[in-house]
């Protein structure tokens, strides 16, 4: 054992998004700031949405919706998309500094790997095999189960954020969502159960514990990193900063609104090919995919249909780039009757199509 | 124009440890982000840049750059005060990788204290030896993921 790092552990009740997010914006400042060793915080939220750091919230949520329904939103300090949060979702923070020995020198690419590492140990000790994708997600048989994101915070010290699915409410994520798989589940299309994963759906127990999930996590850090978790709560300083970011940042209109922040557009585009009618959904964020769905009558699989989508997801929207991230992960098969160019054009046509939200 | 591992590193620019790069002509400095760092980030998908008259210091964060799901940190490779701002980035984020050392510029800073700040950036055998070690540490974690 090389160390004894700190776990911050509530189970005993769902924090609201301020609370939960000013402890993990805190954790980077105390690692760098306040000589402490690594934290973790293993968590859980209220029900509530949060977007990413970059987001227009107003474009990615239904606004009235979540206020109908009770659903709190907020904005992380991190990047990335929309995550529906709630008492059946494990919240992780991980505060770190990037010099840490098995970390130093690796690089974001590789900080990514090595947490998306621990995440699939996690995973396997619930029977089922996961890993990480290079667009930062943990994924089951191509389908998401965690997302991860992060942020250099002060100085070498990093803030992760994951959220892992034990259960999830799809019903919620219709209602509240702006997102062009809104639009298809509109038409009849359940479109998330092939992008998506809980635990409690891969090991077929609906008596899956969020806390087992917890311990999971908490055991495959300690492995991985070759380190002990002492269990802790934050000390004054530390909550002195969570105040302040409760304050002055969670509650904060001017954060939570952030007009700093991409235009929002959608578009759809229809097309047809040799291989069958495509059909595109897509949402931009000023010149960048923000997500994308590949649909139509063509013949392909799940997994293939994930993996272009994947490598377009946070890249830019020019022409060019995106006939080279699809052509990064092409195979002649994906989709039969299709090439790169085509497909190319009939995401050209969403783009064309697109509306401000 | 050298090339330092199949990196574009301009000779006259000045470097810092952060990947910022610095291009002097008088007190204005014009600052971006290097080729190392637009090709190691991938695809640039949101800045989040300081306003004109703000004041930094040298190695501050002065901005944040959003690259798919992680913000990375724009580090001021010198003090003073941010005097323009790259506007057509607010349209077109991608410049920083189409064209690092040109149109993909980010800001510009009246330098405060550039004599002595200047012998803290890289140039020549040091910018070559910190290059040459951030790539061999990047191929070793690419070949690390290709093994698994």
């Amino acid at each position: 054992m090389t160390g004894e790092w700190r776990l911050f552990k509530n189970i005993e009740r769902s924090v609201s998004t301020a609370e939960g997010l000013a402890v993990d914006d805190t954790l980077p400042q105390s690692v760098e700031n306040h000589h402490s060793p690594p934290i973790l915080n293993l968590y859980t939220f209220i029900p509530s949405v949060i977007v990413g750091k970059y987001q227009d919230i107003e474009a990615a949520l239904k606004l009235d919706r979540c206020r109908a329904r009770g659903i709190e939103y907020n904005r992380r300090s991190t990047g990335g998309g929309t995550v529906i949060m709630g008492p059946e979702i494990v919240a992780l923070g991980f505060g770190i500094n990037m010099d840490y020995p098995g970390l130093s020198g690796r690089g974001m690419g590789g900080v990514f790997e090595t947490i998306g590492g621990v995440f699939s140990k996690a995973l396997q000790r619930f029977g089922f095999s996961s890993h990480f994708v290079t667009k930062n997600d943990m994924e089951v048989a191509g389908k998401k189960v965690a997302g991860l994101s992060a942020s250099a915070e002060t100085g070498k010290s990093l803030l992760f954020h994951t959220s892992l699915l034990v259960d999830f409410d799809i019903e919620l994520m219709t209602d509240i969502m702006n997102t062009p798989l809104i639009k298809l589940y509109d038409k009849g299309y359940n479109c998330f159960s092939q992008r998506m994963t809980t635990v409690r759906q891969e090991v077929g127990r609906n008596d899956i514990r969020v806390e087992e999930v917890m311990d999971a996590i908490r055991d495959a850090f300690e492995e991985a990193f070759d380190i002990r978790f002492r269990e802790d709560t934050p000390d004054e300083w530390e909550q002195e900063k969570i105040r302040d970011f409760i304050e002055n940042r969670y509650t904060q209109k001017d954060w939570i609104f952030s007009h700093k922040h991409p235009r929002s557009r959608m578009g759809i585009g229809r097309l047809k090919t040799k291989g069958g009618l495509l059909e595109i959904y897509l949402s931009l964020a000023g010149g960048s995919i923000e997500n994308i769905v590949i649909t139509g009558d063509f013949f392909s699989t799940t997994e293939d249909v994930n993996c272009l989508e994947k490598a377009l997801k946070w890249t830019s929207a020019r022409p060019e780039k995106i006939e080279e991230h699809l052509s990064e992960v092409w195979r002649d098969d994906m989709i039969f009757g299709l090439d790169v160019p085509t497909l190319t054009r009939a995401i050209l046509v969403a783009k064309e199509n697109q509306v401000r939200l | 124009m050298a090339d330092i591992k199949g990196y574009n590193m301009p000779d006259e620019l000045y470097y810092h440890k952060d990947h910022s790069w610095a291009r002097v002509e008088g007190t204005k400095v014009t600052v971006g982000m290097n080729d190392f760092f637009q090709r190691e980030a991938g695809d640039i998908v949101f800045v989040d840049l300081p306003e004109e008259e703000d004041d930094v210091s040298q190695g501050e964060v002065c901005g944040k750059i959003q690259s798919r799901k992680w913000i990375g940190k724009l580090v001021a490779p010198v003090s003073g005060e941010i005097v323009e701002i790259n506007e057509d980035l607010e349209d077109d984020t991608s410049l920083i990788n189409s064209d690092p050392y040109g149109k993909g510029w980010i800001l510009v800073i009246e330098a405060s204290e550039l004599d002595d700040e200047l012998e803290a950036l890289m140039q020549g055998d040091a910018l070559t030896s910190f290059i040459e070690e951030e790539v061999r540490v990047a191929e070793a974690e690419k070949a690390k993921a290709e093994e698994k």
